[in-house]
């Protein structure tokens, strides 16, 4: 039951807890999907410039007040250069990694050890962004080699090169799968947003949509996308200051082709921040939308209640200055606690901080 | 100095005529000589550069395609060499390089063919986990992967 939050009360971001280790900037964060389920602690991946990759546990302690974090285990030895992103496939099970060395590393988690049991070649230079899709089966990376590779998982932990997309002129920055359909978008340096979708017929995929200017697009690098629970609206951060919020309700693979593209473009939410947007996380359970930034800030937005149009709107619910001592490279919300939310910043920190509103 | 002046002063203005035109005359020989070897420069470079861009594509299409009648003539002995989709993806593959077109330079598609095919090739080499520089020197990433 997701409860809606962002109501009108005043809201408070509140730090927990600091997670310290990692001797370069951290990069991402990435919760395992089952943190929480069944009994089942907290748990959370950080990757790094020190070319290693964290897990860290929330210990439950019988006085539920505040049960500290551990760092389970680090994983170093697989890359050679800065770990960019990681990514939890949706059973938990294997966690993804890509490196600036242009590999991206495929880890098993085994009763509390990690293993690696991939390597994943292909890219020409860094990799910047790996992603799961929602059944597990596929696995997209993207470079700076302007290119999104997307990856089967066969019987065996092997993987197999299924495409290679073409289409971006730049580095491409992330790569997302939607949350309920083969659909994967990129976002990249050349201010675009790409949908990709598999032909019916074949396993090629193809570049069904690019949401650019001129219409709807950013004026700058597209650094982060985000898919609300059910997916039928994407939220989109840029280097131009604005965050951008499409209408992802068609599926592309049932588009008739006719003006335009099947996603369209909702709002845009301009004005709340000073530097470049380098993350944005819609939460599954509370929806709110949080940012994070190259001004240190964290800020959250939320569907704006008051908004009498028949359009949508965002509003913002909160500003956290300082969230880090440096940029802030990435936030994502707790997979089944709507109060938290995870953030790390180029201080070398991971920050874990609990979201609350009167209402 | 007055007399033979004003009646050769159409004469005077010749000569200063004749001197402007002189400038601008000569102004446009150099001009038209040199427009001419330009040309005959250009002519010659421009063969040069054509001859080596279609050296090189030329090469990098009979790469590719060198490849394909490889990993035919393996799977033709052994199909199972490689898997389902690896197929798939060499014959799409071997279908595109024949609808290359390979002699007509005017073709405004032949940067973006070419660039659809060098990203298939790397699929492909994934697919097949092997490393190849296409510059024609294998450099396969581990020994034995393939053997005929």
């Amino acid at each position: 039951m997701a409860k809606k939050l962002g109501g009108n009360g005043a809201a408070r971001l509140g730090f927990l807890h600091q997670l310290e280790g990692h001797t370069d900037r951290v990069w991402g964060v990435a919760w395992n999907p089952a943190s929480r389920s069944g009994g089942a602690p907290s748990m959370l991946a950080s990757c790094s410039g020190d070319k290693t990759v964290r897990i860290w546990e929330q210990q439950s302690t019988v006085s539920s007040s505040s049960p500290s974090w551990t760092c389970q285990a680090v994983l170093d030895e697989s890359h050679s250069r800065t770990v960019r992103a990681c990514d939890w496939s949706p059973n938990g099970k294997l966690l993804a990694t890509g490196s600036f060395d242009a590999t991206t590393s495929i880890w098993e988690h085994v009763g509390g050890e990690f293993d690696c049991i991939a390597t994943l070649e292909g890219h020409e230079n860094e990799v910047k962004s790996v992603a799961w899709n929602t059944s597990g089966t596929l696995l997209a990376t993207c470079s700076r080699d302007k290119t999104v590779w997307i990856w089967e998982l066969q019987p065996g932990n092997d993987f197999e090169c299924v495409s290679v997309l073409n289409g971006h002129t730049q580095d491409v920055k992330m790569v997302l799968w939607h949350p309920s359909r083969d659909v994967l978008v990129s976002a990249s340096y050349d201010n675009t947003i790409k949908v990709w979708a598999e032909d019916r017929d074949g396993d090629d995929w193809r570049c069904v949509q690019t949401l650019a200017e001129p219409g709807w697009g950013h004026t700058s690098t597209v650094w982060q996308l985000s898919f609300n629970m059910s997916g039928d609206q994407m939220v989109s951060c840029s280097d131009d200051l604005q965050l951008m919020v499409w209408d992802s309700t068609v599926d592309p693979s049932e588009w008739t082709g006719n003006g335009g593209g099947p996603w369209k473009h909702l709002c845009t939410i301009s004005g709340h921040h000073e530097r470049t947007i380098f993350s944005v996380h819609w939460s599954r359970t509370n929806g709110l939308i949080a940012t994070g930034s190259a001004d240190d800030c964290i800020r959250i937005f939320a569907e704006d209640p008051t908004n009498v149009a028949s359009s949508v709107s965002f509003c913002k619910v909160l500003e956290k200055q300082k969230a880090h001592e440096g940029d802030v490279n990435s936030v994502r919300w707790h997979p089944k606690d709507p109060r938290l939310l995870a953030s790390a910043g180029d201080d070398g920190v991971i920050k874990i901080w609990e979201f609350e509103q009167d209402l | 100095m007055p007399g033979p002046q004003k009646r050769s002063s159409l004469r005077q203005d010749d000569i200063f005529d004749a001197v402007v035109d002189l400038e601008t005359s000569l102004f446009q020989q150099g001009f038209d000589d040199g427009f001419i070897s330009g040309v005959r420069l250009g002519k010659d470079e421009g063969r040069e550069v054509g001859l080596k861009s279609g050296f090189e594509l030329g090469e990098e299409i009979g790469f590719y395609r060198g490849c394909v009648t490889i990993w035919k003539i393996a799977l033709e002995r052994d199909s199972t060499l490689f898997s389902a989709r690896a197929q798939r993806s060499i014959d799409h593959f071997d279908e595109q390089l024949r609808a290359y077109p390979l002699t007509s330079p005017e073709d405004e598609r032949l940067q973006d063919l070419l660039a659809s095919l060098r990203v298939r090739f790397k699929a492909i080499m994934a697919m097949l986990s092997i490393r190849l520089d296409y510059s024609g020197y294998p450099k396969a990433s581990s020994a034995g992967e393939i053997s005929f």
